[in-house]
């Protein structure tokens, strides 16, 4: 079998300026920019095939073809740019045999229909892999196949920036009605196409119209306060080149049904399907508020409706999706919704994109598309009757769902797109087969239920989930957190305990000590439910404050002693504790005044007191149910929450530590988590219980990596717990000698790369990722992370006893893949929030699937399960966020905002408008004129500093934004995605060379911006779009030479790595004596000779028009840059630049063009390459003429140079006012974008001189003869009546002289319309395209 | 039987789920809800029961009620 090619235009001499031809519609225009992201994707073919059942005769099948296409206008078109952008030109086409891109073949030898049906499709897969070169055209191919004696097989592949889907139809049915005409004799009529003309018209009245002023309000009102759009994979990624299809059939009876179903609620059956989709979507991503993509043939009442063209636009369709309510309210949603999108469907969806400020990757506007496809094609050709099949639809942003509706009564075929940068292969079939299972739920239920029995899952899924996944139960006895530690210490009396303050204690030692300040506490009526409060530096003091509360049956409430007083007030007025242990240093130093009796522990009084004590256990009535410890999190109302937390949860935690992990009577632990988190209850009381050596880190310690690191090697640490973020900082001083067996990490998420990097340096190490909140006893799951593990590391399988599940907003399990939030049952909740059974009631609710009175914590993290079970972490259901491991409820420090007089509104959010950058920001709106007169101006600085000192240091945003008035959504609510950046938007680091200069000032240009950004900041984080990318990218090629895509924008969008990219390019010295313009392409390559200015960069525009494949060099003059003197000679000069040529391209074939001076240069290096035996396949002479000519005329002195330059930049000089170097400069700078740093006024000077001496050496020279065609160039509106013949050169041309007559002057050959012409013509001239 | 204004009418409101008298005669019916699969419905159900041979592009070029009315012969 033989692969096509498709057909080239030939003949003709297509006009190339950019007047010609029409511009394209807003349609077009997308899909033109979409493939101008990746120019080599194929992505934007789409294709389909009909399966034609009966005889068809391939002549007359071509014939009918052939007319058909040339028929459709639309179709027959190519698209090239153009300065003023990109425009659609008609394109020849042969007839068949003449090379109309029609491919036959016979394949019944391939044995049965099957197989030759199986060759066909792998054929046209390959087939479809290929990209259309949208310049060049035609951007449609065909191929017929035999596939049995009755039975063919019609493809076609057309690009869809010139077809859509029903256009398709359009063509099929001309084919079948011209084909049939053809085979019986009949007559098929004239076409029944319109004009392409018309659709341009319409599309340009549209967009002038008022009416697509009222579309584009409708829509920026109907998604404006939009949340950010859910999709199913999560991800968001730039289109790939390929798409992943998974197709799929739901059965007659079940379709039959929606159709009823939908007939029921007065809907139709496309209606019942978006309702489907948006209640999977919303389930998949726990979103009340879901955007559908809504495909719209956009031809009602429209010329459209006669052309085959590309029309088709895309609508956000929005949808709220709420438990209670039901399928057909949702349905009946849905229908009024698709009904006020049609309304203003002509407004373009890359421009409703742009009105969001929806730029860039990662910012979709809508979820899946949803595409349904009412129709069959019901075409027969001369009676033989097909069905389509279609093969590719475009590119997927996300995921398409394409439904087709099959005629012959079989039910639905539902096809899944996905892209596979976003997408599992395994991910796409699964939503797929779960949606089919939902949508033969709906068909077989009652529509008017609640949504909430609906749930996403299928059977089989739920049943893991409720069991397989957790199956925990381990049976334990009922001990407590303390009973343990006391039965260890009367086994071991003499172990060492702990290490601390630079000594030790034996487990009897520390016993004792803790005993007597039990019975102490005991007597100041510290008892089982009672409350003590400790807050104490780390230090043996902390440790057996610790234990004697729970030795009196106490529970602990610790201080963390660097939060500011009046936050520790807020914990003391709550808690009401009995008593407050502390030290005298930090009482005076941290804490609040207070009525609670403090035990100063070092108090000589208590000493002496503590020595009257027994050292033996206290006796004390403790039950598991009593509560250990209350520590406090944030709260979103403006207080601190207290967590009780009893003996029975943490006793299980502990022991299931210890079966997971094993501590020995050898292993040390280490101590360094403030006793505010909870992490600090395991690394305090499990070596404490098991026989092992508590080590305590220094006070402050913990901040301390080298300090750190130090401890665990000089005290042989061998198991110690760190935030992700501050094991970051302890690696960078680790290495393999640590004596550490077990590192754990919790408290924030720790990325793959950081487990990557433990291992490396810590290769004897093993690392175990933690879960869980306050409200469950420490932690909830456990991962251990293995070295080489890809994708995000998971937080893993839940602890002994413990169930943790993954539910959906109507509390229904979420089938693996798929994000819900998490809950947590069993063994380890907390009791509640201290005092505050409303709180209480509403995170610890029934457990609905657990025996009856059990209850379940809802977490508020987003969590989804793998295949196997294990799980991830998927971010906050809710506001709360975390910053370095810290949990903080925005709602507090909003609460701490508004409590300031002069704040009457504030908003908290964290923010990163810098990657990798989080923090936390506030924006305020200023409280009342007389309230700001009592209280003092609003000034940011002031409100930080009142911050500090009510909140945790992690707690006080890092900038604060003073705003007039909150901006507000559709519904008067609060819009956080308009909350602007705080200030300084521009980054600050200023260009490190004259590259990253240029960048950053042509981003200012294209964007408009006051002064340049740094180099750090990204283009599209600036305001940037692809239409500007389009032209950021033009300007960079422009000014830079380098050859760059709109791609390479998206991976590099900021000036410095986009720098770097150009750099690897190119290295160049702009002044150097070779200039590459484009390195890369598969064509010889094109040497270009410098004009008498002596640089090469004026050929940057032509190296563009020339096409990728191209590869230009530009020659420059030597001296230029001061390094060296000028050339004696022309002679010595050709030789000089043919020494480079060779260094770039030893052997011939050679291809030189030259402009001016350039053009006496090429000749002179075409004739020495001939002498030394080489070919040269192109010598193009742009307006340039030998010597002879110029001896009878005046010389040119530096002036006329002067003014030749100006032109050359596009500035007519003003009358008889000398041009001065700094005019030519700016001038420069203004038209190409010079480098900088490269075009300085003595540079100018420099050129100037150059172009005397040039213009000496040419009236000097004697040229050789060329003996090859010559191209020329002929500047048309040049000169007068004496102006010089090209003619003059023929004593020194043996082949021909082809002449081109360009409508410009002179100086202006190589400015944006003249080069386009040279390029096509010299493309032409060589038999390629560009 | 041939097709009367006020049936056009009653058939396109039963599509839509709207009252008759809320649909108007000289009004684009995208504006009202109509889209291709309805007009197929009614080009199929018109074609049953009255005999017409419009198309579908026939009445999606100028989708108003008073612009069908000669298109399908009917008697105003």
């Amino acid at each position: 079998m033989t692969v096509s090619v498709l057909g080239r235009p030939v003949g003709g001499t297509p006009t190339r300026s950019s007047g010609a031809g029409l511009p394209l519609t807003g349609a077009q225009s997308g899909m033109w920019y979409a493939q101008a992201l990746d120019p080599g994707s194929p992505a934007l073919n789409t294709a389909e095939y009909l399966d034609i059942h009966g005889d068809i005769d391939p002549v007359l099948f071509a014939e009918a073809l052939h007319r058909t296409v040339g028929e459709a206008e639309a179709l027959r078109v190519r698209l090239v740019d153009t300065p003023a952008g990109p425009r659609q030109l008609p394109v020849a086409v042969p007839a068949p045999g003449s090379g109309f891109p029609l491919h036959t073949a016979d394949l019944r030898e391939r044995g049965d229909a099957g197989r030759a049906v199986a060759a066909a499709t792998a054929w046209m897969r390959a087939d479809l892999a290929v990209p259309f070169d949208l310049a060049g055209g035609p951007l449609f191919a065909h191929a017929l196949f035999r596939v049995g004696d009755r039975r063919w097989l019609w493809y076609q592949r057309v690009h869809h920036a010139v077809l859509d889907g029903y256009g398709y139809a359009l063509v099929a049915r001309r084919v079948a009605e011209v084909y049939t005409a053809l085979a019986t004799g009949g007559d098929a009529g004239p076409s029944p196409f319109g004009r392409l003309a018309a659709l341009v018209e319409e599309d340009a009245a549209y967009r002038d119209s008022a009416t697509c002023e009222r579309d584009r309000d409708h829509w920026r009102r109907h998604m404006a306060g939009r949340p950010a759009v859910p999709t199913l994979s999560g991800r968001a990624a730039l289109p790939s080149r390929t798409t992943v299809r998974h197709t799929a059939h739901l059965g007659p009876e079940a379709a039959a049904r929606l159709r009823e179903l939908a007939a029921s609620v007065r809907a139709t059956w496309p209606d019942v399907l978006f309702a489907a989709q948006a209640l999977y979507l919303s389930r998949a991503t726990g979103r009340q508020d879901v955007v559908l993509g809504l495909p719209m043939m956009g031809r009602m009442g429209s010329v459209a409706l006669r052309v085959p063209g590309m029309v088709m636009n895309v609508l956000p369709l929005r949808l709220t999706v709420t438990p209670d309510a039901t399928f057909a309210e949702l349905t009946r949603q849905a229908d009024l919704g698709i009904r006020d999108a049609r309304r203003h469907q002509r407004y373009r969806y890359a421009d409703l994109r742009r009105d969001l400020g929806l730029l860039g990757e990662g910012t979709a506007l809508v979820g899946p598309l949803v595409n349904v496809m009412p129709f069959d094609y019901g075409l027969t050709f001369a009676g033989a009757r097909c069905d389509a099949h279609n093969l590719s639809g475009g590119p997927v942003d996300d995921l398409t769902v394409n439904i087709y509706d099959r005629a012959d009564g079989s039910g639905l075929r539902i096809d899944y797109d996905a892209n596979p940068a976003s997408y599992e292969d395994g991910e796409v079939a699964a939503h797929q087969h779960r949606f089919l299972d939902l949508l033969t739920r709906i068909a077989a239920g009652d529509p008017h239920r609640p949504l909430s029995e609906l749930c996403l899952a299928t059977d089989e899924e739920r049943e893991r989930e409720l069991t397989e996944f957790n199956d925990t139960a381990t049976d334990l006895p009922p001990t407590t957190l303390i009973g343990p530690i006391e039965a260890r210490a009367a086994r071991t009396p003499h172990a060492t305990a702990l290490i601390a303050d630079g000594r030790s204690w034996t487990y009897a030692e520390l016993n004792t000590r803790a005993n007597r300040l039990a019975r102490h506490l005991i007597g100041l009526g510290v008892r089982p439910g009672v409350l003590a409060a400790v807050a104490l530096p780390r230090s043996a003091d902390l440790v057996v404050a610790l234990l004697a509360v729970l030795k009196a049956g106490g529970a602990y409430v610790p201080l963390d002693v660097e939060h500011p007083p009046a936050r520790l007030a807020l914990v003391l007025e709550d808690t009401a504790p009995a008593c407050l242990l502390t030290d005298t240093a930090t009482r005076a130093a941290a804490l609040p005044e207070t009525d609670v009796p403090a035990v100063l522990l070092d108090d000589p009084a208590l000493a002496a007191a503590l020595d009257r004590q027994l050292p033996t256990d206290p006796g004390r009535a403790l039950t598991p149910h009593h509560p250990a410890y209350v520590i406090h999190t944030s709260g979103s109302t403006g207080r601190p929450k207290g967590v009780v937390v009893p003996h029975s949860a943490i006793d299980n935690r502990l022991r299931w530590m210890q079966g997971q992990y094993g501590l020995t009577a050898g292993d040390r632990v280490l101590h360094k988590t403030p006793t505010g988190f909870d992490v600090s209850v395991w690394e305090l009381f499990w070596p404490l219980r098991e026989g092992a050596t508590l080590v305590l880190a220094g006070p402050g310690e913990h901040r301390d990596p080298a300090a750190l690191a130090r401890t665990v090697r000089e005290h042989g640490i061998t198991i110690a717990h760190f935030v992700p973020s501050a094991l970051a900082l302890f690696l960078d001083e680790a290495d393999g000698e640590l004596p550490l067996r077990d590192v754990f990490a919790s408290g924030e998420t720790l990325p793959r790369a950081l487990a990557d990097r433990f291992h490396a340096t810590l290769p004897g190490t093993a690392l175990h990722n933690l879960y869980g909140p306050t409200e469950a006893a420490v932690d909830v799951s456990h991962h251990r992370c293995e070295p080489g593990g890809t994708g995000p590391v998971p937080i893993g399988r839940p602890v002994w006893n413990t169930r943790l599940h993954v539910l959906d907003a109507a509390l229904q399990p979420c089938p693996p893949g798929v994000t819900g939030e998490l809950y947590i049952a069993g063994a380890q909740l907390a009791t509640g929030y201290l005092g505050r059974p409303d709180l209480t009631a509403a995170r610890f609710v029934r457990d609905p699937f657990g025996a009856p009175g059990e209850r379940m914590y809802r977490t508020g993290d987003l969590a989804r399960r793998r295949e196997d079970g294990v799980l991830e972490y998927a971010g906050r259901a809710d506001r709360q966020v975390k910053l370095r491991g810290q949990r903080i409820e925005p709602g507090e420090v909003e609460a701490a905002l508004t409590g300031d007089p002069r704040v009457a509104a504030a908003c908290v959010t964290v923010r990163e408008d810098r990657p990798g950058d989080r923090r936390l920001v506030a924006h305020v709106t200023p409280a009342s004129v007389d309230a700001a007169a009592e209280a003092g101006p609003l000034d940011p600085r002031a409100l930080r500093a009142a911050l500090a000192a009510r909140l945790p240091e992690a707690m006080v945003p890092s900038a604060v934004v003073v705003l007039d008035a909150f901006p507000l959504g559709p519904n008067g609510k609060l819009d956080r995605a308009a909350l602007p950046a705080p200030a300084p938007v521009l980054g600050d680091r200023r260009p490190g060379d004259a590259r990253e200069e240029t960048l950053a000032r042509l981003f200012a240009d294209v964007l408009g911006l006051e002064r340049p950004p740094g180099v750090d900041d990204g283009f599209f984080d600036l305001g940037g779009d692809s239409l500007l990318a389009a032209r950021l990218v033009a300007r960079v090629r422009d000014a830079l030479g380098a050859d760059l895509d709109l791609g390479t924008l998206f991976r590099a969008p900021t000036p410095a790595a986009l720098a770097a990219r150009v750099a690897a390019g190119r290295t160049d010295d702009a002044l150097g004596p070779l200039l590459p313009l484009r390195r890369t392409g598969t064509r010889t390559p094109l040497f270009v000779l410098p004009p008498a200015v002596g640089l090469g960069w004026c050929y940057a525009g032509l190296t563009a028009r020339l096409g990728a494949e191209q590869p230009v060099y530009a020659l420059q003059a030597r001296g230029l840059a001061g390094d060296a003197p000028p050339a004696a000679g022309l002679e010595e000069m050709a030789a000089d630049c043919l020494a480079r040529i060779r260094e770039v391209r030893p052997h011939g074939p050679y291809r030189l063009l030259g402009w001016s001076f350039g053009g006496n240069l090429a000749h002179a290096v075409a004739v020495l390459l001939r002498d030394a035996g080489e070919k040269v396949e192109l010598l193009a002479l742009l307006d340039s003429y030998p010597g002879d000519v110029w001896r009878g005329r005046p010389a040119p002195a530096e002036a006329d140079a002067f003014a030749e330059l100006l032109r050359m930049a596009g500035e007519e000089p003003a009358g008889d006012t000398p041009v001065t170097r700094r005019q030519i400069v700016a001038a420069l700078r203004k038209e190409i974008g010079t480098p900088a740093a490269a075009l300085r006024e003595e540079t100018v000077a420099a050129m100037a001189r150059a172009a005397v001496h040039h213009a000496a050496l040419t009236r000097r020279h004697r040229p050789g003869v060329f003996d090859g065609d010559v191209l020329f160039f002929t500047a048309a509106s040049s000169g007068g009546e004496d102006r010089p013949s090209r003619d003059a050169w023929r004593p020194y041309v043996g082949g021909d002289l082809i002449n081109r007559d360009l409508d410009c002057p002179h100086a202006a050959m190589t400015r944006p319309g003249p080069v386009d012409a040279i390029a096509e013509t010299v493309a032409r001239y060589l038999g390629e395209r560009c | 039987m041939a097709l009367t204004l006020e049936q056009i009418r009653a058939d396109v409101a039963d599509v839509l789920g709207e009252d008759p008298a809320d649909i108007p005669d000289d009004e684009n019916l995208v504006d009202y809800g109509l889209d291709s699969v309805r007009i197929m419905t009614l080009v199929e159900r018109w074609r049953r029961d009255h005999g017409t041979e419009v198309t579908f592009v026939d009445l999606a070029e100028k989708p108003a009620i008073e612009q069908w009315a000669p298109l399908l012969g009917a008697r105003t």
